[in-house]
């Protein structure tokens, strides 16, 4: 089947939705120490994971509302900042969902690595 | 800075109340972390324009602004199809054939002015399809927001039966005696047509002469090339039964030739006069009213028959495959 050029390739999309649980993840992990948001968007960036800033913000919000991370308007470099970190409770939720990723990422490389084997016994 | 001040302020207007501060405090601090780091790579102060740039590329005041809120659909995706389909079902298959075969002939021969009559049942129709999109809409709403156990509790040995499978058919080429009988039918018609409309116009029952109005001369030539269509249909279903696509848009173009010819009839009346010297004036007056309520009618029944058809012939055309008109179709089961 084609898809017209207007209309968006099926990988971006696929891609946004594989995305979107694992930056939760990524934002949690990154909060176990302090950070403010530009900091956090910067140190995320570093480690190959940007995240879009109109996302980023809300998706603290809405962590912080869930009682996941704690947030404290502080004063640095005369500039008030609000700085986030992660609270016991999503200490907690950050360590089951790693053990649901590293659950996940096994599942996935036993299917994708035996298909692999498949085709290698198909091929001989 | 004041561009950044306006910019917040746009956003802030988009917020609500209790979080506008919270939020613009914070979405203020991390455009101005941004500038300045800009700058920093820069080596000098950003200009308005490099200032502008920064903040388009952040985005909308109203789009940024809607990321903050509660991301809330009307109808979400599980009901959504289901939406779409009633939706389409209502606005597209139900409402504009009861207009068009009910509400429109009904209004039309209720005696009113028929192009008026008929802009109003366009009206109507129009007026019908935006209450149904509404009363859809909100009743889908209702479902989303408060789901009823019915769509939670269910039985899966509750479920319908499947019906039993229809025989895939296609439609089957036309018997000779059919059509024989529509080429004779149309020479009928056409002899009967050139009799009534142009070797006469008046016919006398008994001292009450029915005379037919000059407007029926004005449609004699298209009347008489559309009885005369019938001839080469009739022709190709007897010699040719298996060009059916060919006959079918022949069908539709002389069907929607008729409905034109039709309507415009319809705006033409009155149609018949009837003179009875021997009747009182009151009584001519009655026959006069009748006899042309009489036509009006029957014009209705001509248009509702021609559309009928019209659909039947475009719904076979739509089932017939287009290399139906070379080979001969069989039964497939």
């Amino acid at each position: 089947m084609s898809h017209t050029a207007s209309s968006p390739d099926p990988f971006d999309n696929l891609r946004l939705e594989l995305r979107r649980g694992c930056l939760v993840l990524a934002v949690l992990a990154q909060l176990r120490a302090e950070h403010y948001g530009y900091a956090l968007r910067k140190a995320l960036a570093d480690r190959g994971m940007a995240i879009d800033e109109n996302t980023l913000y809300p998706l603290l919000r809405r962590l912080e509302t869930q009682g996941l991370l704690v947030s404290e308007w502080r004063e640095e470099d005369k500039r008030n900042k609000r700085f986030y970190r992660l609270s016991s409770h999503g200490q907690g939720v950050l360590d089951q969902l790693l053990e649901e990723w590293q659950s996940i990422n096994a599942s996935l490389t036993r299917i994708t690595e035996g298909d692999a084997l498949l085709e290698l016994k198909a091929e001989s | 800075m004041e561009l950044l001040n306006r910019y917040l302020h746009a956003v802030k207007f988009w917020l609500p109340k209790s979080q506008q501060e919270d939020i613009i405090a914070e979405l203020g601090e991390d455009l101005r972390s941004q500038i300045e780091d800009r700058e920093a790579a820069l080596g000098r102060p950003l200009d308005e324009d490099g200032l502008a740039a920064v903040l388009k590329q952040r985005g909308n005041p109203m789009l940024v602004a809607g990321s903050y809120l509660p991301q809330r659909s009307l109808i979400g995706p599980a009901l959504f199809p289901i939406y779409q389909f009633i939706l389409k079902l209502v606005i597209v298959w139900i409402l504009p054939p009861i207009f068009i075969l009910v509400v429109g002939p009904a209004t039309v021969l209720s005696g009113r002015d028929p192009s008026l009559a008929l802009a109003e049942t366009a009206w109507t129709l129009l007026m019908a399809a935006v209450f149904a999109f509404g009363v859809i809409t909100l009743v889908f709403a209702a479902m989303e927001r408060y789901p009823h156990e019915s769509m939670l509790k269910w039985d899966p040995c509750r479920l319908p039966r499947v019906p039993p499978a229809e025989p895939i058919t296609q439609p089957q080429p036309v018997p000779g005696y059919r059509a024989i009988a529509e080429l004779l039918a149309a020479i009928g018609a056409s002899l009967l047509w050139i009799e009534v409309m142009w070797l006469r116009t008046s016919f006398d029952f008994n001292g009450v002469a029915i005379t037919l109005a000059p407007v029926w001369r004005s449609f004699f030539w298209p009347i008489l090339l559309v009885t005369l269509s019938g001839v080469p249909i009739g022709l190709m279903g007897w010699l040719r039964p298996w060009w059916m696509r060919a006959r079918s848009c022949v069908r539709l173009a002389v069907d929607g030739v008729t409905l034109v010819l039709t309507g415009a009839l319809v705006n033409m009346g009155p149609w018949v006069r009837v003179a009875a010297p021997n009747l009182p004036a009151a009584g001519v007056a009655d026959a006069n009213h009748w006899a042309n309520v009489g036509t009006s009618i029957g014009l209705g029944v001509v248009a509702i028959i021609t559309l009928v058809d019209a659909v039947q012939e475009a719904r076979r055309l739509v089932r017939q495959k287009p290399a139906g008109n070379h080979a001969p179709v069989a039964v497939r089961r």
